[in-house]
């Protein structure tokens, strides 16, 4: 729920109650009010009445006086002397309908004799009056709420709107790119102290990746002078012509080790720099024709495994890095090759959106999130684990879509170009 | 050939020069930028194998110094920075070419030979082993004057062990030489067998003698018995 309709809620239904409670109220009071000015007014008749009696010795006729209609009934002698007020409905002879009304009613002694006296007043002018005097406070009360709540919607959203682009900046803040996060203006001071922590960490977050992303390019290349040592020593070993068949074997060993071990630096190296957006020249690439040189590039090592390959490509170009273009193709090929088996195939196909690179494999369906994670592989593999980390990497610097499937049997990796 | 190693790292330069050392080379060593320079002021190379991290100075600014006053040594610099901006400084600067640590001597000597034979064309790009002529522009390869079809890979992997001969090249060296560092194929050092016995069989069957010979299934040298 947004904040403010969780606000609003909470005003409207405050409001609401509080405006018929007090409505409620209201009425009551003014009701009594009346009810007890028009008993006021009954109690004066009754005493008209009486002095009526009293001075021309008879009865006053029922409808003699202006607003009220009186009535007598005989009764044999007085029981209750006390005056009863209550509401009524009665027919109004002059405006011949009925209506709500108040009445008196008492007994008492009139020219000697005991009468049940019952004087009844219309209460319909008077209810006019109340309806009309709740109408026009009621209306006001009402109208004067909506402005407010109008004039709250309109302060809020404006109040927030430092707030919601705060939120477009934070999302828009990526640590990858150069650009740092955008702060925004405000006189707010809520606001302002927001901005500033933001500002704060994203730095802080930013200045921390760049350290390690330094660390990791310097630390890289630190080792690479060391591993040219280790290389020289080995190809200077194998010059010696002492060299017996166990020490060969212990040769061979350490130098797939030291080149596993460039190939890992070396790919450490390249992830620093796609993600520093270091390759960035860009120019029209022919992928087709690419694709086509790396098979021949690869070829003998197609042929050796027996591998069959189907080609679909259409034409289709791109603009963007060569290296990085050229990488994406190597891992792509490289890997459909590598984790084949013996006389399995290789599909390839371009559209003009999309590249889809399918092969059989040693193995069933992968993670299709955890592949691409760095240093993810199989024990079986002999790989740096950081192949497909590069292509996931290369793609989301070109804005490409990275999906694996595996289907019949088939690791399926393509490359939608025009995702963004 | 008379070469300079421009290094700091002295395990690095002993094995180059101890490599490069042999059939009429010469090594020169220089530790530091003002070691450089000072050789670099009073003799003349064939080719400057020149790091470009020195204790005391850039390597670049030697490369400079070497091209103002005007000598006509190759240079080739090696580095531990894949930069392609750096890459690029050093050849507009006047560099021969450019090689990343690590390397293989092998493919270090096949570098620098190369440099050499573009100094001095003049005859120099034909190179003979008894009865085999390599036509390295043309890229050709003849057996006692007889042409030997070879793809370009094969001929790249024959040049590399001529250029390297009485070497004993590892098979790492030997796949990197031909499919670069980013084939990704470490674990198909046992390729190059098949690609070694091809040339074998084309060469022998155009009456050259089988001069490959296998290193306990660590790698092969290229040797006249």
């Amino acid at each position: 729920m947004k904040l403010f309709s969780s606000y609003n809620r909470i005003l409207s239904i405050i409001t609401l109650t509080g405006l018929l409670v007090i409505g409620f109220l209201f009425y009551q009071t003014l009701g009594g009010y009346i009810n007890k000015q028009i008993d006021d007014h009954l109690f004066e008749e009754l005493l008209e009445v009486q002095d009526f009696a009293h001075v021309k010795n008879i009865l006053p006729s029922p409808d003699g006086f202006d607003d009220v209609v009186v009535e007598y009934k005989k009764i044999n002698k007085l029981q209750d002397k006390r005056r009863l007020f209550a509401d009524t409905n009665f027919y109004n002879p002059k405006k011949k309908h009925q209506e709500s009304a108040r009445y008196l009613k008492t007994e008492l002694i009139l020219n000697g004799q005991p009468y049940e006296v019952m004087i009844v007043a219309s209460k319909f002018e008077r209810q006019e009056q109340i309806k009309s005097i709740i109408l026009i406070i009621l209306i006001p009360v009402i109208v004067l709420l909506l402005i407010l709540w109008l004039v709250n919607r309109i302060l809020i959203k404006r109040m927030w709107l430092p707030f919601r682009q705060l939120l477009t900046n934070i999302k828009a803040f990526n640590i990858n790119q150069e650009k740092v996060f955008e702060p925004i203006q405000t006189n707010i001071e809520e606001f302002k102290a927001l901005n500033k922590a933001v500002l704060d960490v994203s730095l802080k977050v930013k200045s921390d990746y760049k350290e390690i992303k330094l660390f990791t390019e310097n630390a890289s290349h630190e080792m690479m002078t060391p591993l040219a040592v280790i290389n020289s020593k080995l190809d200077t070993l194998l010059q010696s012509n002492t060299l017996g068949k166990e020490q060969s074997e212990i040769l061979a060993d350490l130098y797939k080790a030291t080149s596993k071990l460039t190939k890992l630096n070396q790919s450490l190296l390249l992830l620093v720099k796609i993600d520093n957006n270091q390759l960035q020249d860009k120019e029209e690439i022919d992928l087709r024709a690419l694709i086509e040189e790396k098979l021949n590039y690869f070829q003998e090592f197609i042929q050796k495994r027996n591998l069959q390959v189907q080609i679909n490509l259409d034409t289709f170009s791109i603009t963007a890095n060569r290296s990085l273009i050229e990488i994406l193709i190597n891992n792509l090929l490289s890997n459909a090759i590598r984790h084949n088996y013996d006389g399995g195939s290789i599909r390839i196909t371009l559209t003009s959106d999309k590249l889809v690179f399918c092969n059989t494999g040693t193995q069933g369906k992968l993670h299709p999130a955890k592949i691409f994670e760095r240093f993810y592989k199989d024990n079986t593999s002999e790989g740096t684990g950081l192949g497909l980390a590069i292509l996931k990497q290369v793609c989301l610097r070109q804005n490409y879509e990275l999906i694996y499937n595996y289907h019949r049997d088939y690791h399926q990796f393509s490359i939608n170009f025009n995702s963004l | 050939m008379k070469f300079l190693i421009v290094e700091d790292e002295e395990g690095l330069s002993k094995s180059i020069s101890l490599y490069l050392t042999g059939e009429g080379n010469i090594c020169d060593h220089a530790a530091t930028y003002e070691q450089g320079y000072q050789k670099l002021s009073l003799y003349d190379y064939d080719c400057v194998l020149l790091d470009l991290t020195l204790p005391d100075g850039e390597g670049l600014q030697l490369l400079k110094y070497l091209k103002k006053i005007n000598k006509t040594d190759g240079v080739l610099i090696i580095s531990a920075r894949n930069s392609l901006d750096q890459k690029i400084e050093g050849l507009s600067l006047g560099a021969d070419d450019y090689l990343i640590k690590p390397f293989h001597l092998s493919e270090l000597y096949a570098r620098i030979q190369s440099i050499v034979r573009r100094r001095h064309f003049n005859g120099n790009s034909i190179i003979h082993f008894n009865e085999l002529e390599i036509d390295t522009t043309a890229k050709e390869t003849k057996v006692n004057g007889k042409t030997v079809h070879l793809t370009r890979k094969e001929f790249d992997l024959l040049l590399y062990f001529i250029v390297n001969k009485n070497k004993v090249i590892s098979k790492a060296a030997a796949v990197e030489h031909i499919w670069g560092d980013d084939a990704d194929m470490a674990d198909s050092f046992d390729f190059i067998y098949t690609h070694i016995k091809n040339v074998r069989k084309k060469l022998t069957d155009s009456g050259c003698k089988d001069y490959f010979q296998s290193v306990y299934g660590v790698g092969y040298k290229f040797a006249d018995v």
